[in-house]
């Protein structure tokens, strides 16, 4: 902007000659300087024209520079008319050139003074005139301050004065030192001779230079040629003329050898002719075929001095192609020949999809042997594998795959187990939810859909004892109290916990008067103490007299189902867990006491993790409660109230668990398998890891009930039931030694029950002292399963 | 902290290059980049990681070692291949211009021949490495011998082909050392040790080759351009190695007359010494029209051995193993129980291929493939063999009649009689050829089928000739590189041998059994149906005694043991008690009582029952085992056993077929 602003000043200044731009260097200040002395419309009119034409050449170099070149040459047309019409203005700056400006000058200085009245020393005006700038080009010298003012006058006037003449202020200027003195001076001083005052770089000494290193020198400054004797500017020697001469220089005749073609060349030329037509001379190297045939054939033995390399390690020589077998033979052994079948089968396939490219064939005689017709693709493929096909270097697995396999332990070490099906108890209608052995090992307590809990002698199924507990209430568990000498049975119907003394023998027998005491000492007890309001929830009562007479001998009313119930090992307690959503969760969970006829509701809140509670079991030996709800086990000790440990076996939802008998005190740790019902059966070490250490998967169903051999330490066993109607055995030794895992050895899947309802087998018990099982099935039947 | 590496400069990154990565860095262009490749022999690489390799890479993307790559840069042939592109840009110009005559000139001459001497010698360091590779290299070859020149394939690379192969095959028939040769449905297939090298390579039959569309022949000729050059420095270094001049001197007019073999006379190294020249006599092998103008003591020779092998020619037989027996060869050792490992142990030598045939004169009639046949014969030790003048030039006789021949090869139907006034019409030297009906039989000879040969070349002994009487029925050809293994199936062997135990009778049962059916409902005896009322009431009781197990085994996976005894003791309880059922019914019915049979089958159904249960124990148990291996290492084993079920499966597959078969067989006879 500032340069255009420039542009425009100028213009304006220097009328209508655009070329004249000296007024670059205008000076802005002195213009405003003008301007502001007269305050005229003029003035004022201008800037505003000014500003006019500023806006307007803005608005031009703004538009862009594609403008085209009239429209600028226009504006600056215009600008220089506006300026034409009103350039009133300048002063200052009028001493430019133009002649004819002066009168204008002058106009404008009679109307503008150009002075300042100045009172003098005898108190009349004085004009003082400012100070006119001439400008750089101006012809009027500014006069130096030191010149010599003596005007034209010969200098020798003043020869005889120390002075020369007197500068503008009167001053006398003094004659400057002589020549004479400064020579006499310099010749005080000598020289040497070649000095130049410089030091050699390489000697250190002073440089000297001779005479002539001083005139090469000279020339080398001048930027002339260095050697001697060379003259730039020589004069112009013409050798040719080049002007052409009119006359001849010689008067012979031209020869006729001029006119007359060549005998010499033709003959030569014929010779050519001659020989390019004999073929003598071609236009081209003649190929030697000769040369070329024998080429082909080796004369020389390219291994004559072979040196065997190591073969480099990410070279592949190429696989050799397969001999071939029986069946390419052109009269194979009958038996290598395709049937009809396998014949069809070939031709349908594609091609790329036959495991051989031909079909074995059988010609009587080798007459009748055909050509082979993909004779030329299979070659052809095999050069397209030779140079396409990317090579890989595989090793080879060569080791007998028996090898892979685990050492188990035979067979025979780890019998007996369960193998067959030894009897069947029929009798219940509808399923059997659970069953269970008594600890004596002869009667077999089931309990099924149809509200009935029967007892059976073991060996022959012979139903000896049964009591209906409601048809409408089905039996959902069965439990002996441990203790052989008291044959206590509890059962679960309904809302109602049933503890019987069942008779089994045909009048009652020591023990089940034991056991009649055993579960009538608490009814003074509860009689003594005070019921709390908290267990008020759980009645222990009497059973009705026809109860009674069949057996029952206590009733327990929960007010809710329970579907689980375990007994611990002393026989005092026993745990039973309420499953469904429904039942409020301080309700799940009751621990009771047989001696004290009295219900506990540990818990208060429900589980965290995992829905509602499922199984329970008291730990063999320890103080120990384990509660499974669907996805995590807790351990709580119950000395001490409180969480021991948190199992979480990663099953979705857990059906049953069963806790080693003896692992705790011979392993040290404890041991658990837990059934779910995602077809998993996991076997998990507690001081293992809180994650399975081994995790089975071999039902088709989900599992229902997982036992261990209540003894262990003679026949380590566990099973599982499943609704697939299986039963899987399983071999699974607790080491002692801390060291070695468990060891879980797949024995024998026991198939019998029929699933009827998607229900295959409810529940199992082991016998107490033989590896014999016993398994209750959705089919209204219990097994016996013995080895 | 160390330095952190950048990725894409080092490992498979650089290690691999793609084609199209290696063209650009070559600057040449595809084709020719083939090309180089296959002369090089450089081929592509797998990445283990492709993504590692190249990060725009995908599966169908290839790679080339780097430095495979990197040494190509300053191979010659690429200055070759330069110049023969600016030749075809000038061909192509004069072309425009319509100089044609320039262009074929440019073509013919002006072409930039390509050497491959130096590939050669790189890619083979030492001879061994060049035998190795022979076996893709001869089977082109021989292909292209026998293809029918065209376009795509000039006449005279094809000729190059049949000479370098007639020159190799007489290398191995000078050296005897072609060991194996079998016929199969795509051609001859033949196998030469040359240095310890197995070469083996597949010869097509002489049809004329179907020529297909989908074959790229330009890469086929560079094959064969540079296996060319690789056999014809071979057989230089062969025939070399055993005093021999090579090129041979090579007879075209013979050749073009079908001499093939014979068009070839091969000379020793100094011709001048005169016990050279003997010895070259030998092992020249001249024309056929030479050779019947013989000397007539070496005639009377040859006719003295020649009837020698016809009167002895059963004794021959016996006596060829004895001598073989005398001399130091090593004996071979046949494991006498199938558990030990069998050793590998040297084939026949050239001494004893070359022996082979050599008593005897051969014929081959005009109808049996000469050249196979020739070169095996000649290859074992032959000497004299003549055929049909059909089959063209360079036969030791054309005369069928010649008293001298001992063995002829026909493949005819059946040679009906004798020719009736041969033995009178016997002149030599008579220049007109005795013509045989075909049909006719000259006495004194042996007729044998073309297949004979072969067999007894693999067999590396003579064979009884009668098997292989023309028109009778061919005892199979085998392969003879199939070696018996144990789990394979070995059509040498009797099936008692190989099947395992009881497999046999399973079958029988079935069988019998089917058979049974059938014949119940062809007739209805009364003896007929009680039998197969038992046979019925065995297979009942099969399943009544292995009722658990074997419904078990086919549900579930996991099935426990079970006590073997305890099972065959329960059916074998169950079997006796059938057993003594069956008898009372029979009193009750008041029919003869089948004791001896149904106690034999019964015998026969309990074994058949007991292994079935030893069967399903050892499954059993294999199950139980897998059940406690981890995820990983099942896969593996299943991976291999599936290898070698497969293979068993297939074996039975073979041996049930036999046993159907020799059944079929039995019930004929």
């Amino acid at each position: 902007m500032g340069e255009s602003k420039k542009r425009k000043a100028v213009t304006k200044d220097v009328e209508e000659d655009a070329a004249i731009v000296s007024g670059d260097e205008f000076d802005f200040g002195q213009l405003d300087g003008s301007l502001s002395d007269d305050d005229s419309a003029s003035g004022s009119d201008a800037e505003s024209l000014t500003s006019g034409a500023e806006d307007d050449s803005d608005a031009v170099s703004i538009g862009s520079d594609e403008v085209p070149w009239e429209e600028k040459v226009e504006s600056g047309l215009l600008t220089s008319k506006q300026d034409g019409g009103s350039v009133t203005v300048d002063i200052g700056a009028g001493e430019n050139d133009a002649p004819g400006k002066d009168q204008e000058a002058e106009k404008s200085e009679d109307e503008t003074p150009n002075y300042r009245i100045v009172k003098d020393a005898n108190g009349n005006d004085r004009y003082e005139y400012d100070e006119i700038d001439p400008g750089e080009d101006s012809d009027y010298s500014v006069p130096d301050g030191e010149a010599n003012t003596i005007g034209d006058i010969p200098l020798s006037f003043y020869d005889s004065y120390p002075h020369i003449g007197y500068n503008i202020n009167g001053k006398k200027i003094m004659r400057p030192a002589k020549g004479e003195a400064l020579d006499a001076l310099l010749e005080s001083i000598e020289i040497p001779k070649g000095w130049t005052g410089l030091s050699d770089p390489s000697t250190g000494k002073p440089l000297q230079l001779s005479q002539q290193e001083l005139e090469l020198l000279k020339k080398v400054q001048m930027n002339e040629v260095a050697t001697d004797g060379y003259d730039p500017y020589e004069p112009t020697v013409e050798w040719f003329t080049s002007k052409t001469e009119t006359m001849p220089l010689t008067s012979a005749p031209e020869p006729k050898r001029r006119f007359v073609p060549s005998k010499h060349e033709a003959k030569r030329v014929m010779k050519i002719v001659q020989a390019i037509r004999e073929g003598r001379i071609l236009p081209y190297k003649p190929p030697k075929e000769e040369e070329a045939e024998e080429d082909e054939v080796p004369n020389y033995d390219i291994w004559a001095d072979e040196q065997p390399r190591p073969d480099h390690a990410m070279h592949m020589p190429a696989p050799k192609l397969p001999p071939p077998g029986f069946d390419e033979s052109y009269h194979p052994p009958p038996e290598y020949l395709p049937d009809k079948k396998e014949k069809e089968e070939w031709e349908k396939r594609e091609e790329e999809d036959r495991e051989k490219d031909y079909l074995p064939t059988d010609y009587s005689s080798l007459r009748k042997v055909p050509g082979y017709g993909r004779f030329l693709k299979e070659k052809f493929e095999r050069c397209l594998d030779l140079y396409l096909a990317p090579r890989v270097r595989r090793t080879k697995l060569n080791i007998d795959p028996e090898s892979l396999l685990p050492k188990l332990p035979s067979p025979d070490e780890l019998r007996p187990f369960p193998t067959h099906e030894a009897g069947r108890f029929h009798g219940h209608k509808g399923r059997v939810r659970s069953l269970a052995i008594d600890p004596s090992g002869q009667y077999l307590a089931s309990g099924g859909d149809d509200g009935t809990v029967r007892v059976w002698t073991l060996m022959p199924q012979r139903e000896v004892w049964s009591v209906s507990v409601g048809p409408e209430n089905a039996v959902n568990v069965v439990r002996w109290r441990p203790g052989k000498d008291t044959p206590i049975l509890a059962a679960c119907a309904g809302d109602d916990i049933y503890l019987c003394v069942p008779r089994l023998g045909t009048d009652a027998g020591p023990e089940a008067e034991a056991a009649q005491a055993v579960l009538d000492a608490g009814w003074g007890y509860a009689a003594s103490e005070s019921n709390t309001p908290k267990s008020s929830l759980v009645k222990w009562s009497r059973p009705s007299s026809t109860q009674r007479e069949q057996g029952v001998a206590i009733v327990i009313h929960l007010g809710h189902t329970a579907k689980t119930l375990s007994f611990h090992s002393s026989g005092n307690h026993f745990v039973t867990i309420c499953p469904a959503t429904t039942v409020p969760a301080s309700q799940a969970i009751a621990i009771h006491t047989v001696s004290k006829h009295q219900t506990q509701l540990p818990f208060r809140k429900r589980l965290k993790g995992g829905g509602s509670p499922q199984v329970a079991h008291f730990h063999p030996s320890k103080p120990i409660l384990f509660v499974a709800n669907q996805r995590v086990i807790r351990a709580y000790d119950l000395s001490k109230q409180s969480l021991l440990k948190i199992i979480q076996p990663g099953a979705r939802w857990i059906s049953s668990f069963d806790v080693h008998p003896t692992s705790s005190s011979t392993a040290g740790s404890d041991n658990l398998i837990v059934g779910s019902y995602d077809r998993r059966l996991l076997w998990m070490d507690l001081d293992l890891s809180p994650r399975p250490y081994k995790t089975l998967r071999f039902h088709e169903k989900a599992i229902r009930t997982v036992r261990f051999h209540p003894a262990t330490n003679r026949y380590p066993l566990f099973a599982d039931g499943s609704d697939d109607g299986s039963i899987q055995v399983f071999h699974g030794q607790v080491t002692s030694d801390m060291m070695s895992n468990a060891q879980i050895v797949p024995l024998k899947v026991l198939r019998g029950h029929k699933v009827t309802g998607g229900l295959g087998v409810m529940d199992l018990d082991w016998h107490p002292q033989h590896p014999w099982l016993v398994s209750a099935g959705g089919d209204g039947t219990c097994r016996l399963w013995v080895s | 902290m160390a330095k952190q590496k950048k990725k894409g400069q080092a490992g498979q990154a650089k290690n691999y290059i793609t084609r199209t990565q290696a063209v650009r860095k070559l600057q040449i262009s595809l084709p020719d980049f083939r090309r180089l490749c296959i002369f090089k022999g450089i081929y592509p690489r797998e990445p283990r990681n492709i993504k590692k390799a190249s990060k725009s890479a995908t599966h169908s993307t290839t790679f080339y070692y780097t430095k495979d790559i990197q040494y190509l840069l300053h191979e010659p042939l690429l200055q070759k291949f330069r110049e023969q592109n600016a030749l075809s840009k000038k061909i192509a110009r004069s072309l425009g211009r319509n100089e044609v005559q320039d262009a074929v000139r440019l073509e013919k001459y002006a072409m930039p021949k390509i050497k491959l001497d130096h590939i050669v010698r790189e890619r083979y360091p030492t001879f061994v490495d060049a035998l190795r590779d022979l076996d893709d290299a001869l089977s082109l070859l021989f292909l292209f011998a026998n293809l029918p020149s065209t376009s795509a394939v000039p006449a005279k690379v094809i000729a190059r082909c049949q000479r370098l192969c007639h020159e190799f095959e007489h290398y191995l028939i000078t050296t005897h050392s072609l060991r194996k040769s079998f016929l199969s449905i795509k051609g001859i297939y033949y196998q030469a040790t040359i240095q310890g090298q197995d070469i083996m390579w597949l010869v097509p039959y002489k049809f004329v080759q179907r020529i297909t569309q989908d074959v790229d022949y330009r890469i086929m000729g560079t094959f064969v351009e540079f296996y060319c050059t690789l056999l014809g420095f071979v057989n230089y270094r062969l025939y070399t190695s055993i005093g021999l001049v090579y090129p041979p001197k090579f007879d075209v007019a013979s050749d073009e007359r079908g001499a093939e073999l014979s068009a070839f006379t091969l000379e020793g190294h100094r011709v001048a010494g005169a016990i050279e020249q003997k010895e070259d006599e030998q092992k020249t092998l001249t024309n056929g029209d030479g050779q019947v103008q013989n000397s007539e003591t070496l005639q009377a020779q040859i006719n003295k051995i020649a009837q020698e092998a016809d009167v002895e020619d059963d004794t021959k037989q016996d006596e060829v193993p004895e001598e073989q027996a005398d001399s130091g060869t090593i004996d071979t050792f046949v494991p006498a129980a199938p558990e030990g490992d069998t050793l590998p142990q040297p084939d026949l030598s050239g001494d004893e291929a070359g022996t082979l045939f050599s008593n005897f004169t051969f014929f081959i009639s005009r109808e049996a493939p000469r050249h196979p046949i020739e070169f095996l014969l000649r290859a074992f030790g032959c000497k004299r063999i003549g055929w049909d003048p059909v089959l063209g030039d360079g036969a030791f006789t054309h005369d069928e009649t010649d008293p001298r021949i001992t063995h002829q090869v026909v493949d005819r139907p059946a040679l009906a009689q004798a020719l009736p006034a041969v033995q009178g019409q016997e002149t030599p030297n008579d220049q007109k050829l005795q013509v045989v009906k075909p049909g006719y039989i000259i006495p004194g000879r042996v007729y044998v089928q073309p297949q004979w040969i072969w067999d007894c070349v693999n067999e590396g002994k003579l064979l009884r000739t009668d098997l292989y009487a023309p028109g009778a029925t061919l005892p199979p050809h085998l392969s003879p590189w199939i070696r018996p293994t144990s789990g394979q199936y070995d059509p040498r062997a009797t099936l008692e041998e190989q099947e395992p135990a009881g497999e046999a009778d399973e079958d029988a049962g079935d069988d019998e059994a089917e058979g049974e059916v059938s014949a119940s409902e062809g007739e209805d005896e009364e003896d007929e149906s009680g039998e197969e009322d038992e046979a019925v009431d065995a297979g009942d009781m099969d399943v009544a005694g292995s009722e658990d197990e074997s419904a078990e085994e086919e549900v579930d996976g996991f099935s426990g043991f079970d006590d073997a005894e305890d099972a065959s003791d329960v059916s074998s309880d169950l079997d006796d008690e059938a057993q003594h059922q069956k008898e009372l019914e029979a009193e009750a019915s008041g029919r003869p009582v089948p004791v001896a049979h149904s106690k034999e089958e019964a015998r026969k159904a309990k074994a058949i029952k007991a292994r079935q249960t030893a069967q399903s124990k050892k499954e059993e148990e294999i199950e139980r085992q897998k059940m406690m291996m981890s995820n990983k290492k099942r896969k593996l084993f299943e991976k291999m056993q599936h290898s070698n079920n497969k293979r068993d499966s297939e074996a039975e597959k073979l041996r049930a077929k036999r046993r159907k078969l020799e059944k079929a067989g039995k019930t004929k006879a």
